[in-house]
């Protein structure tokens, strides 16, 4: 149980190995900058976001596993987004229990985002699905891309 | 033969989930951590004495352009090798705000027991 494969698991992977090892490497480098969950040399107290600019809005998504809606604050000002809640670990009284890996963690978090000057502070909705966080920001009405007709005669 | 067919052959990647691992009163307590996964896109199937958790993401990613991006894509994946001590028929799995919360039972047999001294 707790010997874990190792994945790739067979010799003919070896070139499998090295990129994985590349791959853990650089997401390490990148870690001293941008903060990641997972990972084998990292282990940052925040989750990992995407912030997607579409046509006529800006989504934010947040990995929060296990984070409940009430342990979640999110604000808005300006257009600074903050992130803050607070990941509870399953208590049981920890005695007697025995940690083979630990690569979950628990604790406080707060993540802050600059969005661009686009974005409207009034139209803002946040869901949380599955341990995903999704802000959504919609962006100034002036910047919208419109489409506008022109009569030719 | 097989090297090059390794090499090759396109390899789907899988997001390995964040993971503890912990025993407790005769039970292992196995934590994935598996944002975006619904219960329906959850398959746990033991073969062998493998027990293999695979977690598909059926996440729509909205169109447009990245920002930021730190959240990494692709469906996860883990593989345990079981030994002995650990009872097959006994796992038991739930999944919540897209955290897995496997229970495995340890064998009666694998377990300490106390001998009492006559």
């Amino acid at each position: 149980m707790y010997t874990n494969r190792w994945e790739p698991a067979t010799a003919v992977d070896f070139f499998d190995s090295l990129d994985f090892f590349r791959d853990e490497m650089e997401r390490w480098m990148e870690g001293v900058r941008t903060p990641e969950v997972r990972g084998i040399f990292d282990r940052t107290l925040s989750p990992a976001v995407d912030v997607i600019e579409t046509r006529d809005a800006f989504v934010v998504s947040a990995d929060v596993p296990g984070i409940s809606k009430k342990d979640l604050n999110i604000t808005l000002t300006g257009t600074v987004l903050s992130i803050q809640g607070e990941k509870k670990e399953e208590d049981k009284g920890d005695k007697g229990r025995k940690f083979f890996r630990r690569e979950t963690w628990a604790g406080n978090f707060r993540r802050t985002l600059d969005l661009p000057e686009t974005a409207d502070p009034e139209k803002v909705s946040a869901d949380l699905k599955d341990g995903v966080l999704t802000v959504t920001i919609q962006k100034r009405e002036e910047v919208k891309p419109r489409l506008i007709s022109v009569n030719v005669n | 033969m097989e090297t090059t067919k390794s090499l090759t052959a396109p390899k789907r990647r899988f997001v390995n989930p964040a993971c503890s691992i912990c025993e407790d009163e005769g039970r292992v307590t196995v934590t994935l951590e598996m944002p975006g996964v619904r219960k329906e896109d959850l398959e746990i199937k033991i073969e062998g004495n493998e027990l293999v958790v695979l977690g598909k993401r059926t996440e729509s990613v909205p169109d447009g352009t990245f920002l930021v991006r730190e959240r990494r894509s692709g469906d996860f994946r883990k593989t345990f090798t079981l030994d002995e001590s650990i009872d097959h028929e006994g796992v038991d799995g739930r999944l919540a705000d897209g955290v897995l919360i496997l229970s495995l039972k340890i064998k009666e047999a694998a377990l300490p027991r106390k001998i009492s001294i006559r």
